[in-house]
């Protein structure tokens, strides 16, 4: 993992010193709200519906085990010993007092953490594949360029006053676990038939009220080249982004109006003039590399007889292998991804418990090392196939073991009205529901993969427009009512859902995915994922099965 | 029927106004009848406090079960704490609590329509 220098310690203090004393001048009454607002902002800090809420970065969700107890600790100590994991990969906590904000500042500094860039116009938390390190998929370890890619961003000043907010993830896998395509710019590693290595840049992603999927502009940018071209792009899209209109000011609309072959042009001419005195030294690289060098892993047989007798002895863990257990580059291990989807709880919450469980499994079975995902769930990339049914035990004891990744009950859902101030309706509570009416696991596992994706507004920080079940919730006169959309996609076959009719009352949302669900049971051909059938049939079938039911 | 409700400066904790000070039970809030000035007299009194709390704004209540809650599901939310874990304001229980839980009927909350016209 990423050790912080000394300059990057030295940021943090100032940083912290800096905001103490805007929350004194706040407090005495020296700044108002509309000039505290954006200072507080520019520190993760928001208030929302009962509290303050605190945003931390995770950087390319990637934490040792010491963050993590640091996080339980902060949640313990300052929140109601809770934190809510998020689609960007980082963690808030909703019961913050603005008295405390500073210290806990300082607290997150101890462990080279903090809550910068998390809002405001600027370069978001970096993004990237979960199972960088792990996976036997990718071409290269991401990680490395989404540490070079924060350390750029950071405090950029250049691009400290974007028209609008900016996100970037990076995956090296062909299989994409980052939502790459909803982001301002996506990046996907490749290695050429010579070797060499680049990245598919695809730009023009986003959410939020009008859903764009980005399109590629560079198939193969030489990963040498790659800070003076995302230089290229942010300078294009400082220059004529939409500064007068908040609903166009994301590089999406720019990318749109623009066309993607007239925005390539552009930033192609940018580029050429940047020149490649911007890019990153190569010994610059190798030192960031080396903070990544591959983990000592054990030279193991592929089969590891403690698993396998596991399985055939205990089927609870046997469905837990199946669902929440993945290949692993190096024989002998795998990857254990950790459900923060337990039937009934809140989509992506861990108590300060489930943390410091989760941060002692890495340390004795994990490598020290821990990750977040955008779907909301935490990984343990390295575990040794012997150790995964004692793993396996202590999570299901923490509550921690649900056996349902990437199936129906593995739900994303933003806080919605239960704690955000912009939210028209209630999210959680929709994917509880909707958990409780799939908990039968066998039956969840005869469903198969199927993401379901809720917001609580149309800012769509649950993502449902790109769920294979996306659920919007809306305000009709006041009361909570729920637009449903199908078909859409997050993954490398990115797609925006196509609505299903109109609107449905809360109550009767989690009804509706049932029959969706039933009707893919009865549609569906050898093989086919729900998003598979849906596109074969088109929207019909489901439309017909769920407003004859309303009637 | 109206009432006055911020968040606190200091902690972000929701307030309701009574007699000049801001209380943190909905059910200790002062109640104005529909045109009562007094409920445009303590918003700008609250808009005043820019050390205390922050925008404060009036919200449209509806009478249940003999009681007074709020008409948008959003600001009930804010007199009791979220749905899906029981720790805030709800635990403390009894009448005025029950008469929010129970409470039907939504409207848009202004809270939330200033929110956005700000953005
Ligand atoms: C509770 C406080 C939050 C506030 C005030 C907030 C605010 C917003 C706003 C205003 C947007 C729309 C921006 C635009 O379209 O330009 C947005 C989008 C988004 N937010 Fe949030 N959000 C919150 C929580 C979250 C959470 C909990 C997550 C993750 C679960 C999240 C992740 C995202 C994502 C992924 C998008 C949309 C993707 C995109 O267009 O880039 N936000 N948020
Ligand atoms: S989608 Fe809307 S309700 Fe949900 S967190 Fe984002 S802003 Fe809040």
């Amino acid at each position: 993992m990423y050790q912080y220098d000394a300059i990057d310690r030295d940021m943090l203090a100032d940083r912290s010193a800096e905001f103490r004393g805007q929350v004194a001048r706040r407090l005495a009454g020296e700044l108002n709200e509309d000039q505290f607002k954006p200072l507080r902002l520019r520190n993760g800090l928001y208030l929302q519906l009962h509290a303050y809420m605190l945003r931390i970065a995770v950087p390319y969700g990637s934490l040792n085990p010491a963050q993590l107890r640091k996080l339980a600790w902060i949640a313990r100590t300052y929140d109601k010993g809770y934190g809510h994991f998020t689609t960007r990969t980082n963690l808030q906590l909703h019961w913050i007092k603005l008295r405390d904000a500073p210290d806990i500042m300082d607290h997150l500094a101890s462990v080279d953490m903090h809550a910068i860039q998390t809002s405001g116009n600027c370069v978001r938390n970096v993004s990237a594949d979960p199972y960088a390190g792990a996976t036997s998929e990718e071409v290269d370890d991401p990680r490395v360029w989404a540490e070079a890619i924060r350390q750029w961003s950071t405090v950029h000043p250049e691009f400290s006053y974007l028209p609008r907010k900016f996100k970037i993830a990076v995956t090296a896998a062909p299989k994409d676990r980052t939502a790459a395509k909803t982001h301002d710019i996506g990046l996907n590693l490749k290695r050429a038939r010579d070797g060499a290595l680049g990245f598919e840049v695809m730009v023009g992603g986003g959410l939020g009220r009008s859903p764009y999927i980005a399109p590629t502009i560079r198939q193969f940018l030489p990963a040498s080249r790659l800070f003076s071209y995302l230089e290229a792009i942010l300078r294009v899209y400082n220059r004529h982004g939409r500064r007068d209109n908040i609903h166009k000011a994301r590089i999406k609309v720019l990318v749109a109006t623009l066309g993607r072959d007239e925005f390539a042009h552009q930033v192609e001419a940018e580029w050429e003039k940047i020149g490649a005195a911007v890019d990153l030294p190569d010994d610059e690289l190798a030192r960031i590399r080396g903070a990544f060098t591959p983990n000592s892993f054990e030279t193991l047989p592929p089969r590891s007889e403690a698993l396998e007798a596991a399985r055939a002895a205990t089927p609870a863990f046997a469905r837990f292998a199946r669902n929440n257990l993945k290949p692993h580059k190096v024989p002998g291990y795998g990857i254990v991804e950790i459900s923060l989807k337990a039937i009934g709880e809140t989509p992506g919450d861990a108590t300060s418990e489930q943390m410091e469980v989760v941060a002692d499994l890495a340390e004795r079975f994990g490598q020290n090392d821990i990750r977040v995902t955008h779907e909301q769930n935490l990984v343990l990339p390295h575990v040794k196939l012997d150790d995964v049914p004692t793993v396996w035990a202590a999570l299901a004891e923490a509550g921690l073991a649900t056996p349902n990744m990437n199936l129906v009950s593995d739900i994303i859902a933003c806080p919605g009205l239960d704690y955000c101030a912009l939210a028209n309706a209630r999210a959680i509570s929709i994917a509880q529901n909707i958990a409780k009416t799939f908990a039968d696991p066998d039956r969840a596992e005869k469903v198969g993969e199927l993401k379901v994706k809720i917001s609580g507004c149309i800012n769509a920080c649950g993502h449902h427009h790109v769920g294979h079940i996306g659920i919007l919730g809306v305000d009709k006169k006041g009361e909570e009512f729920y637009q449903l959309t199908l078909g859409g996609s997050a993954a490398e076959d990115a797609a925006v859902g196509q609505a299903l009719g109109p609107a449905l009352p809360h109550d009767k949302v989690a009804e509706a995915v049932d029959t969706l669900v039933d009707v893919y049971l009865r549609e569906r051909q050898d093989g086919e994922r729900f998003l598979d059938t849906f596109r074969r049939t088109g929207v019909t079938p489901f439309k017909e099965a769920v407003y004859a039911d309303a009637h | 029927m109206r009432a006055l409700t911020a968040n606190r400066l200091i902690d972000g904790e929701v307030v309701f106004w009574k007699a000049g000070e801001w209380v943190e039970r909905f059910a200790d809030a002062d109640l104005f009848e529909a045109g009562d000035p007094r409920a445009e007299a303590a918003e700008a009194h609250g808009k005043n406090q820019p050390t205390v709390v922050v925008e404060p704004y009036l919200i449209d209540l509806i009478e249940s079960e003999g009681l007074w809650a709020p008409v948008s599901y959003r600001e009930r939310i804010r007199a009791l704490g979220p749905s899906n874990l029981p720790h805030g304001k709800q635990t403390e229980g009894g009448a005025a609590i029950a008469a929010l839980l129970h409470a039907h009927g939504g409207a848009r909350s202004k809270g939330r329509v200033d929110l956005i016209k700000r953005k």
